[in-house]
Order: C-alpha cells, then sequence, then structure tokens
C-alpha cells in the first residue's frame, strides 16, 4: 500500500449521488452517501472512510464467512498483499451455523469478530434487528444501487451474486431428454437421478421461492416425487454430476459448472427462459469490533473494484459483482447477459423461510 | 510430632486426591451437560440464551424422527457387532496364536484407525457408489449391467464403520489378552478342549470386561459417527441421527433444542449400555494377572496359521490397502474416473492443499493437541480408572457413569453445550486451543477409560493389598504395582487418544476459533466446498503427517528406554 490521499467529498458530489439515488430507487432517504460520513481517503485505487494509519497500527482483521476454505483463503491472500500490515485469520461455517457462532458469542459479552460474510439475507436482516453490525456507509457504495443495501444503508452491503440455472450429464441424459425449462425437471424419467442442495442452502430457498412465485405452491410438491437427493454445497453436486451420480442437478450455480467444465467434465449448463434464480452474499462491519478501522478498510476494499476483482475473478469464489461499473466475468458474460429471479417482496421472503425450511426438509427425507 | 513435622510430613490421602480429581472430572462433563438439558428444554425462540421458556416440547416432538432413530440403532448395532467379531478374533489370532509375522501384523492392524473413517468413507465412496464406483465401472466395461455394489445404503455404512472401529476393538482387547496367563488355555487344551474351543470357553470369557468395555464404546462411537454417515448417507437420503442433527444446527435459524433433545435422548441408550456392562462384570471374576508369575505364551495353532495369516492380510487390504490407493490415485487426478487416463494426471490438488492455511497451520495444532490429549489423558483416564475398579471410595461406581456423558451424546451437540458453557467461564480460554484440549479431554474420557478398565479389571487385588502390607503408601502402590502392570492398557490408550484428537471432527467444528484452527473439520469442509480429489490430497498429508508424527515418538521412546536400559 503506497498512496493515502484525503479526498473531502464535494457538496456537487453529494447532489449528483443524491439525484441518481433518486432516479434508480424509491429509496433515496436510505440511499448511501459516502459524504453523509464526513471524509474519505483513498488509498491504492479505492475509496475508503477507514482511517488506515489506524486500521495499519491494529494490524489485523478477523473474518467469519461461509465460503470454503480455498475461496477464504484466495479473498484474504489478496487483502494481505494489498495491506501487508494487517494480518488476517478467519472462522468458516455454513451460514446457519456461523450465525449461530456470533450470536452464542455476543450474547456472553465477546466479540471477537471485525468483518462478518453471511450467504443469506434472513440472518443478515435478524443481525441488524439485534444490533449486531457497526453503521458504516462504505463510500465504495456509491457504486451500488441503493437496493444492493441494506434499509438503512451502512449495515450490510450485497457483496456479489450467485445465480443458478440447470445442469445435466451428457453422458447420462440424452439431448432430446435435456431439460430446456424449469418445468422439465419433474419429467418423471428423471426420478432417483436428480440433486439440489438442502434447506441450510440460502440459494436453495431463493430458487424455492422465487420458482414457487412463477409455477404455484405445488410445484415443490411435484418436483418432491423425483426423490432428489440434498447436498451442502455447489461443489459436491458438481463433483457427483460429473461423474454421473446423478443425471441433472437442478441448483446449479454457475460458477460451480465453470468451474469443473474448465476440468473436462462432460456436463451442459441450461438457462432456463424464465430466468435464473440468484442470491447474494453480504458483508458488513460487526459492531463492538477489535479491529474497527481494519474492518471498515476490508469492507471498503471488498466493495471497491480491486476486491469485486477478486471476488468475480477468482474461479473458486466467481460471485458476479454488483457494482455498476463491474466488468465481464471471466467467462466473457457479464451480469446483465442472465434473466436473474431476485424476490421482490423482502419481507415475505425473509418471512417465507421457516415455511422453506419445513417444506423441503421433507422433500430431501428429513 | 510438631505441628512443623506434621505438616512436612502431611501427603494428600487417596480420599482428598480422588475427591479433587474426580470432582473436577465431574465439572468438566457436568458443566456443558447442563447446558445442553437447558437448551432441549428451550421452547422460545430457538436461539435466545438463556431460553425464553422451558418444556418437553422438543422430546415429545421426536417422534416424527423415529425412522432416523431407527436408522442410527440399525447402523450401530450392525457395525458394532462387526467390529467386536473382527477386534476379537484379530486379538485372539495376534496375541495368543503363533501366526507368522505376529509383531509385524499388530503393529500393522492399528493403521485402519489412522486412516480415519472420513477418509474411509471417501475412498469406499469412490470404490462401490453405485454409478461411478470403481468396481461398479469396472462390472460394467465387463459386460455387467446396473451395480454390483452400492456402498450407499445402510449396510455399507455399516461396513465401512465397523472397518475402521474394528481396529479401536481390537486395540482395546488385544491389550486384554496380552495380559491374559496362558496357562488357564494350556489347562484347557491339556484336559482335551480344542482350539476353538478353548476359545470360546476360557479365552472369551476371561476377557469378557475388554470385550463389553470394547462393544460398550464402539457402539456409543457408532452412535455418534458422523463422517462415513455423511459421505455415504447423504446420496442416498439415508439420514442418521449424527447427520440429521448437523443439518438442524446449521440450518437458520439453528434448531438447537430440537438437536439437543436428540442428543439428550440418546443417553438414555447409553446409560442402559452401561449398566448392562457392570452387571455383566459385576456378576463374575476376570482376574489373570495374580502374584502367580506368568511368562506370555502363545499356542500353536498348526497349519490353521496360514488361514489365520489371510484373514489378518484380508482385514488390512480392504481396511488400508485398497483406500489408500484408491485415496492417493484420486489425490492426482483432476476429475477421478476408474480409467487412469495421463491427461487427468495433476500436482494442482497437493498444490492447493500446501498452500491453504488449514493444511498448514492447522495440522501442525492438531499434532500438538494430540500429545497434550494422550499425555494428560493417560494420567488422568488412569487415574479415574483405578479410582472406579480399586479405590472402594463411596461413589465411585457413580463416576462411570458420568464419564460415559459425553460419549453418549454425538460431539458435534456436546460442543454446543461446551461453547455456551465456556464462552461465559471467566477464564478467556474461548478461541484457543486450550478450549479444544479441555474439549478433547473431556470427550475423550470414555475412550481412556474403556481402554485402561479393560486391563485393570485383569489385575488381582492382592498384589496391591501385599504392597500395602509390606508398608507402600497408596501412591507407591500405583507408581511401582499397578502402572507397571497397566503398562499395555496405558500405552494402548495413548495410542488411541492421539489418533482420536487429530482426527476428531464433532467438537472440533464449533470450538476452532480464528488462531485455532485443526486439521480434519477443514478436510470435511474442503470435501463440502471444493471437489473429492482435493479432499484427498488433504486427507493423505493428515495421515502421512500423523505417520511421522508417530514414528518419530517411537523412536524417540525407545531411545529413551535403551539409554535407561544402560
Amino acid at each position: 500500500m503506497t498512496e493515502h490521499r484525503h479526498t473531502a467529498v464535494t457538496r456537487r458530489g453529494f447532489l449528483r449521488t443524491s439525484a441518481l439515488a433518486a432516479a434508480t430507487a424509491p429509496w433515496l432517504a436510505r440511499a448511501p452517501f459516502a459524504a453523509a460520513q464526513g471524509k474519505s481517503t483513498k488509498v491504492l485505487d479505492f475509496q475508503t472512510g477507514a482511517d488506515v494509519a489506524k486500521a495499519e497500527q491494529e494490524g489485523e482483521v478477523v473474518y467469519y464467512g461461509h465460503d470454503g476454505e480455498a475461496g477464504i483463503g484466495v479473498l484474504l491472500d489478496a487483502f494481505k498483499k494489498d495491506f501487508p500490515k494487517i494480518k488476517t485469520s478467519y472462522v468458516r461455517l455454513q451460514t446457519g451455523a456461523l450465525y449461530a457462532k456470533i450470536t452464542a458469542e455476543r450474547s456472553a459479552g465477546r466479540f471477537g469478530v471485525d468483518v462478518l460474510q453471511l450467504s443469506d439475507i434472513s440472518p443478515a436482516i435478524d443481525f441488524q434487528k439485534k444490533g449486531g453490525w457497526e453503521v458504516h456507509v462504505s463510500p465504495e457504495s456509491s457504486a451500488y444501487k441503493a437496493e444492493h443495501q441494506s434499509s438503512p444503508a451502512g449495515h450490510y452491503n450485497w457483496g456479489g451474486v450467485t445465480f443458478a440455472g440447470i445442469s445435466y450429464n451428457k453422458g447420462k441424459i440424452k439431448p432430446e431428454q435435456a431439460p430446456k425449462t424449469w418445468k422439465d425437471i419433474l419429467n418423471p424419467i428423471h426420478k432417483d437421478g436428480v440433486s439440489a442442495k438442502l434447506a441450510t442452502s440460502g440459494m436453495q430457498h431463493a430458487q424455492w421461492y422465487t420458482l414457487r412465485k412463477l409455477y404455484g405452491n405445488d410445484f415443490w410438491q411435484e418436483f418432491a416425487k423425483q426423490r432428489p437427493k440434498g447436498f451442502d454445497a455447489r461443489a459436491q453436486l458438481f463433483d457427483r454430476l460429473s461423474k454421473g451420480d446423478d443425471r441433472m442437478c437442478v441448483l446449479a450455480e454457475y460458477a460451480g459448472y465453470t468451474l469443473f467444465a474448465e476440468k473436462g467434465a462432460e456436463i451442459e449448463f441450461v438457462a432456463p427462459p424464465d430466468g435464473l434464480p440468484a442470491t447474494a452474499f453480504y458483508i458488513g462491519v460487526v459492531n463492538k469490533a477489535p479491529h474497527p478501522e481494519a474492518a471498515k478498510l476490508f469492507v471498503d476494499w471488498a466493495l471497491s473494484k480491486r476486491g469485486q476483482a477478486v471476488y468475480q475473478n477468482q474461479k473458486i469464489l466467481l460471485y458476479g459483482s454488483l457494482r455498476t461499473d463491474a466488468g465481464p466475468m471471466p467467462t466473457g458474460k457479464r451480469l446483465a447477459d442472465f434473466k436473474l429471479l431476485f424476490p421482490t417482496d423482502w419481507n415475505d421472503y425473509v418471512a417465507s423461510h421457516p415455511v422453506f425450511v419445513k417444506e423441503w426438509n421433507s422433500i430431501m427425507g428429513l | 510430632m510438631t505441628s512443623l513435622e506434621r505438616a512436612r510430613s502431611w501427603r494428600p490421602g487417596p480420599r482428598l486426591v480422588s475427591l479433587v480429581v474426580g470432582g473436577g472430572t465431574a465439572v468438566l462433563v457436568l458443566y456443558p451437560i447442563a447446558y445442553l438439558i437447558q437448551a432441549s428444554l428451550s421452547v422460545g425462540d430457538p436461539q435466545a440464551r438463556p431460553p425464553e421458556a422451558y418444556g418437553l416440547d422438543n422430546f415429545t416432538g421426536l417422534d416424527r424422527y423415529a425412522h432416523i432413530f431407527g436408522n442410527t440403532l440399525l447402523v450401530a448395532g450392525v457395525a458394532t457387532i462387526v467390529a467386536v467379531v473382527v477386534g476379537f478374533v484379530m486379538g485372539w489370532i495376534l496375541t495368543r496364536t503363533n501366526v507368522p509375522g505376529r509383531a509385524a501384523l499388530e503393529q500393522l492392524m492399528a493403521m485402519p484407525y489412522y486412516v480415519t473413517p472420513l477418509m474411509g468413507a471417501l475412498a469406499w465412496a469412490l470404490i462401490g457408489s453405485a454409478g461411478s464406483g470403481f468396481v461398479n465401472q469396472l462390472w460394467r466395461a465387463v459386460g455387467g449391467s446396473g451395480h454390483l455394489i452400492d456402498i450407499n445404503t445402510a449396510w455399507g455404512i455399516a461396513w465401512v464403520m465397523a472397518l475402521f472401529e474394528g481396529s479401536v476393538a481390537f486395540v482395546m482387547i488385544g491389550a486384554v489378552m496380552k495380559s491374559m496367563d496362558p496357562s488357564l488355555e494350556e489347562a484347557s487344551q491339556v484336559l482335551g478342549a480344542g482350539r476353538v474351543r478353548t476359545m470360546l470357553r476360557i479365552t472369551l470369557p476371561l476377557v469378557l470386561p475388554g470385550v463389553l468395555g470394547a462393544a460398550v464404546f464402539v457402539f456409543a462411537e457408532m452412535l455418534g459417527s458422523f463422517s462415513a454417515a455423511l459421505v455415504l448417507g447423504l446420496p442416498s437420503r439415508f439420514y442418521v441421527v449424527t447427520t440429521a442433527m448437523y443439518q438442524l444446527v446449521s440450518q437458520y435459524p439453528p434448531r438447537f433444542p430440537t438437536a439437543a433433545a436428540m442428543g439428550v435422548s440418546l443417553f438414555a441408550v447409553m446409560f442402559a449400555m452401561v449398566w448392562i456392562y457392570r452387571r455383566i462384570i459385576s456378576s463374575g471374576s476376570y482376574v489373570t494377572i495374580t502374584g502367580k508369575a506368568f511368562r506370555p505364551r502363545v499356542m500353536d495353532v498348526g497349519g490353521l496359521r496360514w488361514p489365520l495369516l489371510g484373514l489378518c492380510l484380508a482385514y488390512l487390504v480392504v481396511a488400508v490397502v485398497l483406500p489408500v490407493l484408491v485415496i492417493v490415485y484420486a489425490s492426482f487426478q483432476r476429475l477421478t474416473g476408474a480409467v487412469p487416463s495421463l491427461a487427468n494426471l495433476t500436482l494442482a490438488n497437493y498444490a492447493m492443499a500446501l498452500s491453504l492455511d488449514a493444511v498448514r497451520s492447522a495440522l501442525w495444532n492438531s499434532l500438538i493437541l494430540g500429545v497434550a490429549t494422550a499425555s494428560l489423558g493417560v494420567l488422568l483416564m488412569g487415574f479415574l480408572s483405578w479410582l472406579i475398579y480399586r479405590s472402594r471410595l463411596p461413589g465411585a461406581g457413580a463416576i462411570e457413569y458420568l464419564l460415559m456423558f459425553p460419549q453418549a451424546v454425538p460431539r458435534l451437540v456436546f460442543a454446543f453445550g461446551m461453547m455456551w458453557a465456556w464462552l461465559v467461564f471467566p477464564i478467556p480460554i474461548y478461541g484457543t486451543l486450550w478450549l479444544l484440549l479441555i474439549a478433547y479431554l473431556t470427550v475423550f474420557l470414555p475412550l481412556g477409560l474403556r481402554t485402561i478398565s479393560g486391563v485393570i479389571l485383569q489385575i488381582d487385588r492382592s498384589l496391591e493389598e501385599c504392597a500395602q502390607m509390606c508398608g507402600a503408601t497408596w501412591g507407591h502402590r500405583l507408581r511401582t504395582v499397578t502402572m507397571p502392570l497397566l503398562k499395555p492398557g496405558l500405552v494402548a490408550a495413548w495410542l488411541l487418544l492421539f489418533i482420536a484428537s487429530v482426527r476428531e471432527l464433532g467438537a472440533s467444528i464449533l470450538l476452532m476459533g480464528p488462531k485455532s484452527k485443526v486439521i480434519t473439520p477443514a478436510i470435511v469442509e474442503s470435501w463440502f466446498s471444493t471437489s473429492s480429489e482435493l479432499t484427498a490430497a488433504m486427507a493423505l498429508l493428515q495421515t502421512l503427517a500423523v505417520a511421522a508424527a508417530l514414528a518419530i515418538m517411537f523412536a524417540v521412546a525407545r531411545r529413551a528406554v535403551q539409554a535407561g536400559g544402560e
């Protein structure tokens, strides 16, 4: 890290950002403004609200995340490369267990976490209700639409998007039997050969919710007749699909597909015309963080072009960037090239979570 | 005698030491259990700590998981029977017969335990999955249809669990058999009984405490077994209690109360097992080590020794050689297939594994914890075994029930109790290796106790009484009489505790902090989030590190013994 430059946010810039936010979403009152936070600092090629000198003095950032060890390793190594004076450490668990751990720690008065990243919006909102996030409106959040931030802004940000279509093993399914639409996953010829994720997955909740809205409440009950097999992570799904243990995966994340297709797996990705269910990961600074400035610096970096390049270009992560100025993914495609299905009513989405868990557990035989 | 002289000559008596150690251990076990029971009775917000309201709803609602309890008992029961039979037969062959290469085979027989159920399950998934299993691919390649074997069934899971827990049963039962006076078997044969009749009528009844201890331990271990059921059960929608609990606590919101109620329900099963065990051993005498000197001798089984050797080698092939070869093969592949191809070969999995912090620092932490847990554990559990079976102190029997608690509940759930308990503990050990050490010492109490107590029951009390009559204090007796006689059991316990600690998964997942990572959770996590090829590379690195650590420790110990002898 070589360059620190303080940049005062101008009145004109403030007004311009406000006008842009008003034009893009009815969230004006909650829109993020770096200006509202006073000074921001330019460091490397991004803006941060953190005091960089203090962050380096703190010398450490503790990260709790849901991605795999390899993915987290890549992310933290990239941050360390940019800020070699700040050590990184992490805990990795699935979102449910991770959230349980952090809430148990906090209820016992232990505050050891700086940055939290979750793969499901329900715990992110719950954490906000509990006052768990430190309100930090990142200067980099001006590059994001208001709807891609917490309400009000500053609690957490949408750090990247993952989305899923259908994938099938070309050796196991003939071209004429290949699925083309979501309704094709109900075809009885695929019975006992279909896989999806378990109810632990935020992505699975997003798919259940959005396709239920499209095709009605009975859609997943019909799907249950296929006796699908459930797994925790996309790597397991594609591992099995590539080896021919399953014929078709109905929650085929694009990130998983590209990773295994590159290895030479005989698999195909299908993007049904009705759209691809999508979900984000949610990242923010934790309240009472032991290293608050380092935490802010990390979140600002993660939301910046530099951080987003890591999330988007590293194939082990491959989260599409929601920055309005984001470049294409390594596959050459941009998020805009896909028809993504996000829930439109977040309150309804969060409220549906217990219904999803109950129904999905039953579908998966638990 | 002046008060100063009295103070100088004061030594802590057995009652005081027992009270301190027994009481301390009770706290170690009951403290997290109290939190677990509290959680199982929570009927308000499942995340609220402490609970908002109490009731029995979590227990009354368990009937919807009856099929999962049934699955668990089926798999645990079948796997225990197979493991104990394997352990007993291998123990008998290698300690009581003149089978060729006994010494080497005995060392090799502990290998499945090093290999770990996780690695075994991954390997057997590659070997025997209905679709892509190597055996089935070859079967179809030679004209067969469908599949020849399917490892993703209840029987497949039980098979894998038994293969890898069979060696625990062997170590436990073998330690007891080694300490047996052969004159009893010789007397049987002199009176005309055949070899098999002698084994069933003399050997088996005499080693019954060891066999039952191993059966109780292995059954409990099977109830709490996670890795094999996770790797092999999910593909066939087959859940056991541990995998169901894992799903319940990993979902949002985590359903701790239901998971805790499931765990607490297993206490009943475990206590029934301990009660039966105590009833059986209290109804007879199993003493084989008396004041009369004996030299361990083995039976000449004649031509039978070659088939017996074949049996040992067959076990080693299916439990060690085959899984390790498959894992080595998979670790060098991009995408594992039954037919090797040059284009598919890669070193990328090792490059990635070695670059991960989880492998570099976590492996080192695991080895440190393994040595610390085994060394402290042998002292603590050896003393507790003596306390329970030798001290005649009031309440000593109750301690055995107490110490079986951690075995009765799957470690994943026990870890939640520990997390809640140690989070509020005023000394800040949460998130450090110290907490993992305490956790390991707690959850492995039953393992150490069962291994050592099987041997302690064989030692005639008269040996200690004789030393007492000669004026030896209880501490001196313990050090110079009991401990040396317990040596086989203590060595077996050290080995088991070391390996068990390095491969521990359930408790570690939740209790690891950002700076206290251990290796096995990282391997499982890799299976979730990367690929079976990278997971194979990591599992192999773990196994090699454990083998190297053990080799160094044995070499150092041998040198120390030789130096002492000179």
